[in-house]
């Protein structure tokens, strides 16, 4: 039973950084690549329709979390304070970006939430890699977690840029297969595969109660079908094509 | 301010917002299905424009409710770990039942309903708003089910200083979340409803040309408002009985103020709106009152909360566990503070945002809306 959650923890964190990863890695080359507006609303229409299914992987990390390792939950939350809120307000002012920047006209509203996205992707991104420094070690502030950081938010440019290879090749200058997306998506979620497998049996020793796992497991593993099926779908309907990348989007 | 006082302000700021967003989306997002089921059944230009004005206020309300919740969420960890140190076992159950399960697929089907106009076929794109809608039902259960559990801690016993789940089945039927589940129901059609009357007269106020499409979806506002307040001042005293003693004058202000109004609303809404459906439209003088009445529901959501939440106080779980003692050990005051200002004005700042780029498409009226769009309308550089 420890096993089996243990599994589904390290999908969810894994899954998250393999396909959040390529939404961070569109928003962090935002100004790298979309040097006009309209390059920019296309950059973020081909990851648009992604997001919301892929960003939830990390709430359903949290729920796990404070439901497999409630004894957890305080060294790896409460031990990096300011990283974590830090990475939370990322995230809001990320997403905040995606939900206002067509909400108004003007160039210059647009503006500004792109830039808003840019960087809320770059600390999350940046943020991630000391955040998992930090949970092995203990202190994130040092060196190698400042570098660990570094390396995050290139492989999730590199990422992003395979994604927009591969949905729409005009964007990247190139074209990518899915094959290249999954390899990119296995590199960005290596960090967090890494971490995952070193504290396995730390993570195994601190599960919940026999009890509460098998409520977990009565009541949310019948469903994973139903969300896998859901996830399929997403891929399925947005595939790359003719008419992938359509504008306007709602993003 | 202690640490302690910090962190509750910080947690009442953050879920406040959180369900001001929250409370509209349970409301509209019904709506929003029914409309697109009507407009798929029956076809037509205004039904279709229904779906996508209403629908569009619904996601930009949306937006901030995700936010505000993935603060929300991670603010267990951070400020209130003596929670799930003592109760994890039992707490965290239903709240990964919400992240894992309901809010996985509810994110998943917005997605998916957002961006699949025009690619998904017909009835696939009506099932996703369905599925968002009950996903959305699922969430606010599994996150009664949490909150009851604090309020009355059903189906646990504690053994080595920790509680242990004992009873699942209990922890969903607790007395504390039979009634208090359709009273948050009923409050959020009620709330949906009365944006729909009240951004409806905005417009037929303004004499706009839409006279079909306002008339019909202040009617509309005007049924589901009386189904909700029925439920919610039903389901309100319903819950009477079995609330602890003492829980409700330790919350006298706010349990008065929801009360009264609640009571009030009830009134007018069944025994002057409702019998004037027919004529509202046109009785131009109506049409202010309806604007004014428009925040009304969510002062009085967060009135609800501030009941439930001050009636439980000194008390993080009813007898078991104190506030206190489920604050994180090791919070500093300078911590608490910094992330306090940090979440605050963030969130206040987008949730002010918020509100006026809803207050701009009510404005605009059911013309060049983003969603659904297939045209791009011209940029104003």
């Amino acid at each position: 039973m420890e096993l089996i959650w243990f599994a589904v923890f390290s999908l969810l964190l894994a899954g998250y950084f393999a396909l959040e990863g390529f939404d961070l890695g569109v928003g962090l080359l935002l100004p790298v690549l979309g040097r006009s507006a309209a390059t920019r609303d296309r950059m973020v229409a081909a990851m648009a329709p992604y997001v919301l299914a892929n960003e939830v992987w990390l709430v359903a990390v949290a729920g796990t979390l404070f439901g497999v390792y409630p004894a957890l939950e305080h060294e790896v939350l409460f031990g990096l304070y300011p990283v974590v809120v830090a990475m939370l307000l990322s995230w809001v002012v990320r997403d905040a970006g995606l939900w206002f920047r067509r909400r108004a006209g003007g160039a210059r509203w647009r503006g500004f939430w792109d830039l808003m996205i840019a960087l809320g992707s770059l600390g999350l991104s940046f943020g991630w890699g000391t955040a998992l420094y930090g949970v092995v070690t203990g202190s994130w502030l040092s060196p190698p977690g400042l570098m660990l950081g570094v390396l995050v938010t290139l492989l999730f440019a590199f990422h992003g840029w395979t994604f927009l290879a591969w949905r729409s090749p005009g964007l990247a200058g190139v074209t990518r297969s899915g094959r290249a997306l999954a390899i990119s998506g296995g590199a960005a979620a290596l960090p967090a595969a890494g971490v995952l497998l070193g504290s396995m049996p730390y993570l195994l020793d601190h599960s919940a109660p026999a009890a509460t796992l098998g409520v977990l497991s009565v009541i949310a593993l019948p469903f994973a079908p139903v969300v896998v099926a859901a996830q399929v779908w997403v891929w399925r309907t947005f595939r790359p094509g003719k008419d992938a990348v359509r504008i306007p989007s709602f993003f | 301010m202690e640490a302690l006082e910090l962190a509750r302000l910080q947690f009442a700021v953050t879920g406040g917002l959180h369900f001001l967003f929250v409370v509209l989306t349970l409301g509209l997002a019904p709506l929003v299905a029914i409309m697109h089921t009507r407009q798929a059944l029956a076809g037509g230009p205004l039904r279709e424009r229904m779906t996508r004005f209403w629908g569009q206020i619904y996601v930009v309300n949306y937006a901030l409710g995700i936010v505000t919740g993935l603060v929300m969420e991670f603010q267990f960890g951070l400020s209130w770990s003596g929670l799930s140190h003592y109760a994890g076992d039992v707490f965290g159950a239903p709240l990964a039942m919400e992240t894992l399960v309901a809010f996985f697929l509810e994110s998943t089907f917005l997605g998916l309903w957002i961006f699949g106009w025009g690619r998904l076929p017909k009835w696939a794109h009506v099932a996703c708003i369905w599925l968002v809608t009950l996903t959305a039902y699922a969430s606010a259960f599994f996150i009664m089910a949490a909150n009851s559990f604090l309020q009355n801690p059903a189906g646990a016993v504690e053994s080595g200083g920790r509680l242990r789940l004992v009873d699942f089945g209990a922890l969903l039927t607790n007395k504390a979340l039979v009634f208090s589940f359709p009273h948050v129901i009923g409050a959020g059609l009620f709330t949906g409803a009365m944006v729909l009357a009240g951004a409806s007269a905005y417009q037929l106020r303004r004499r706009t040309s839409e006279v079909e499409f306002f008339s019909r979806s202040l009617r509309t506002g005007v049924v589901v408002a009386a189904i909700g307040i029925f439920l919610t001042v039903g389901f309100g005293y319903a819950q009477f009985s079995g609330v602890q003693e003492g829980k409700l004058s330790q919350a006298g202000l706010p349990f008065a103020v929801m009360v009264e109004s609640g009571n009030l609303l009830m009134l007018l809404v069944l025994f002057v709106m409702l019998p004037m459906i027919r004529v509202l439209p046109r009785w131009r003088w109506t049409h202010p009152v309806l604007m004014v009445l428009t925040p009304v529901p969510f002062v009085l959501a967060i009135m609800g909360w501030l009941v439930r939440e001050m009636g439980r106080q000194p008390w993080m779980i009813w007898g078991k566990l104190t506030v206190a003692d489920a604050m994180t050990p090791g919070l500093t005051t300078s911590m608490i503070t910094g992330s306090l200002v940090g979440f605050a004005a963030v969130l206040g700042l987008l949730a002010v945002v918020d509100y006026v780029l809803i207050a701009r498409v009510v404005r605009r009226g059911p013309r060049d809306l983003d969603l659904g769009s297939v045209r791009e309308p011209a940029l104003t550089y």
